[in-house]
């Protein structure tokens, strides 16, 4: 399999006034294509920043971050929303819906972006709604949806256009334990399906357990990666199935 | 992201702070409204100005007279008002007629009825091109010997100087038998006073002009050179000596001069008065009258300019507030692939709109106040103005009503400008993390 993903060296060294913080520090990490990688580390290790700069959220202080061949650290800004557009999809810890639009308008936003019509967009998110199991919340707004049913919104917003990336960031940090697996269930169901990546950002270990691969991240650097051979819950339930 | 959605985005936006927008829009509809009608109430002043000169007389007539010379001034020369003067006028690009002119006074014989009045004297032949409308009869014509034109109120000036109580006098203009006398003193006579023998003349009544210019309303009207006559008939009988200055002098009073539009009447007269005559037009006078208009056009709507300003702060305000209401929208809007252009037009069309409907609807209502002024304001403000009671007392151009509307919709998106780069220029990741 490519590369899809190759970090260079990266560095990202934030000024607190006169003190200097290294958030990372010389990383250096390749993602493969429809690989499902886990950066695991504690609060503050800087696997969140890694995740941004990834996702060009945030410009690195140093460093190469080459996704898809492309250099994104010499990218401005309109460049790299371009980039997010085309390519990633994302999936936050508080969800980041919009509470004044119904679930079928939060996945369609997106698509509004990209100028495809209505007519087709709302067809494509109630599709993707009813992939997460949401297909009779369509019109609901946030509020009356609870976290788990409001993270799976956000999960079909990632998912609708097909992106070649999902950076997912705590997904589950607000949720119990039954809508955790529930959710990671579906998240990686869905990234194995249609062969995309998979970055999931986590400090719960149990999560990890979901990827092919883990990054231990402490203090800005990488301690380890493991390659992980333990199959995923959902795999585990639907070869009970079979 | 396409023009129908960003329309369909940003009007949701705006309805989803009803409130808040109709408040914006309030501010907006009275910073048109008030430019509006206080602009309109200059044009009403200066059309108001315009409808009263042009019942003083032609605006697009010129009167030349003679330049008074300094004789102990060098190297000045009279310019005189002779026939070559008036063919040098005829010559001036966009004057359509000219007719010399020369005035005395008389009085006019109606039985026991008299009217002292202006004679004038002029080209029989530039009548119509003057603008001379008859109400009764015709103009003169160039045949015309002792044949008058009546201005339009003659009928109404006649009087009985041996009575001692006014009588309306029953005059007909155009049937009765009337005589005209030079003598200026016909009617006062002293009995036994030792006065010329001056002569009445019989004449013929040509027509009788319209009324409602103050200009032509009194007086007689007589070819040039009858009129030439009876002055000369007149000093015979004064016995006035031909003065030794007389040759010098111009063959006439004044030369009219009737241009072909009013915007041109300033060009002519300047041509004129650079060949060394001097010349009033009511034009001239109207000019000044304008630009005083003007200049109080341009307070009001300086005035009215205030409030524009002020709401133009609201419109910068509301979006403010708006983004930052929005800022957690906005951050999510930029990491799930809205442009910076895309967040930017948003609010730039938000800001828009709320300026243009602030113009329509202020527009709309401006015209409801100009009608109100019309209807009620007149007798009111109209004597403060120092105008007539039939002219409008606000007019709107229909020019400014798109005006108002563009330049309304331009402050909503100047005053957007700010807050929209703002919007664009929010770190999608701070934004999202704002709870």
């Amino acid at each position: 399999m490519e590369d899809l993903i190759i970090l260079k060296n990266l560095k990202k060294i934030y000024k607190m006034g006169d003190e200097k913080i290294i958030a990372l520090n010389n990383i250096n990490l390749s993602i493969k294509k429809s690989e499902v990688i886990c950066l695991l580390g504690t609060s503050g290790s800087g696997k969140s920043t890694l995740l941004n700069m990834m996702a060009g959220l945030e410009k690195p202080t140093k460093g190469e971050i080459i996704i898809n061949g492309i250099h994104l650290e010499k990218m401005n800004e309109n460049r790299v929303t371009k980039f997010r557009q085309l390519n990633v999809g994302f999936v936050f810890q508080s969800y980041n819906l919009i509470s004044t639009l119904s679930a079928l308008e939060n996945v369609s936003l997106g698509l509004t972006f990209k100028g495809i019509s209505k007519s087709k967009r709302d067809k494509m998110a109630k599709e993707m709604l009813e992939n997460v199991g949401l297909g009779d919340r369509l019109h609901h707004k946030p509020s009356q949806m609870s976290g788990g049913q409001q993270q799976r919104v956000s999960i079909a917003r990632a998912f609708v256009d097909n992106p070649k990336i999902i950076f997912a960031d705590e997904p589950t940090g607000n949720l119990d334990t039954k809508t955790t697996f529930e959710i990671m269930d579906l998240i990686t169901g869905m990234a194995k399906e249609n062969n995309q990546t998979l970055i999931i950002v986590t400090h719960d270990v149990e999560i990890s357990s979901y990827a092919n691969r883990i990054v231990y991240i402490r203090d800005g650097s990488i301690e380890k990666i493991k390659q992980n051979e333990i199959i995923t819950q959902g795999e585990m339930a639907n070869e009970a199935n079979l | 992201m396409n023009k129908i959605d960003l329309i369909r985005m940003g009007a949701k936006n705006l309805w989803r702070r009803k409130l808040r927008t109709f408040l914006t829009v309030l501010g907006v509809i009275i910073g048109t409204t008030s430019i509006i009608v206080m602009l309109s109430l200059g044009f009403g002043l200066s059309q108001g100005f315009e409808d009263q000169m042009s019942q003083w007389g032609d605006l697009t007539t010129i009167n030349v007279y003679e330049r008074w010379v300094d004789p102990s001034m060098p190297k000045q020369e009279q310019v005189k008002l002779d026939d070559a003067a008036v063919a040098e006028f005829k010559a001036i690009p966009n004057v359509t007629a000219v007719s010399p002119t020369i005035e005395t006074y008389g009085a006019i014989i109606n039985g026991r009825y008299v009217s002292q009045i202006p004679i004038k004297g002029i080209d029989p032949n530039s009548m119509a091109e003057f603008g001379f409308e008859v109400a009764e009869g015709r103009l003169l014509e160039s045949s015309d010997e002792l044949t008058v034109v009546f201005g339009g109120r003659m009928s109404q000036q006649f009087w009985d100087p041996n009575s001692r109580v006014w009588r309306e006098p029953k005059i007909d203009l155009m049937k009765d038998r009337m005589s005209l006398t030079l003598n200026p003193n016909y009617g006062y006579e002293q009995p036994g006073g030792d006065s010329p023998n001056y002569k009445e003349y019989k004449i013929k009544a040509a027509g009788v002009l319209v009324e409602g210019n103050w200009e032509t309303d009194y007086g007689v009207y007589m070819p040039i050179k009858e009129v030439l006559k009876l002055i000369k008939d007149k000093e015979k009988a004064e016995g006035a000596r031909p003065q030794a200055g007389n040759r010098n002098q111009s063959q006439y009073q004044n030369i009219n001069i009737k241009v072909n539009d009013m915007k041109n009447v300033q060009d002519v007269q300047q041509t004129i008065k650079d060949m060394g005559h001097e010349a009033y037009s009511l034009n001239e006078q109207l000019e000044t009258m304008k630009q005083t208009a003007g200049i109080i056009q341009g307070v009001l709507g300086g005035i009215g300019a205030i409030s524009l300003l002020v709401a133009a702060i609201g419109i910068t305000n509301t979006m403010v507030m708006s983004i930052y209401e929005r800022t957690r929208e906005i951050g999510i809007m930029k990491v799930i692939g809205a442009s910076l252009k895309d967040i930017r037009s948003l609010f730039l069309f938000e800001s828009a709109s709320i300026g243009m409907f602030g113009g329509i609807i202020g527009v709309a209502f401006s015209y409801l106040l100009s009608f109100i002024l019309n209807q009620f304001g007149s007798s009111f403000l109209g004597n403060f103005f120092g105008m007539g009671g039939e002219s409008k007392l606000s007019i709107i151009p229909i020019w400014l009503v798109f005006a108002a509307i563009a330049f309304s919709t331009l402050i909503g998106i100047i005053s957007g400008y700010g807050p929209a780069r703002r919007a664009m220029n929010l770190s999608a990741l701070d934004a999202i993390r704002t709870e």
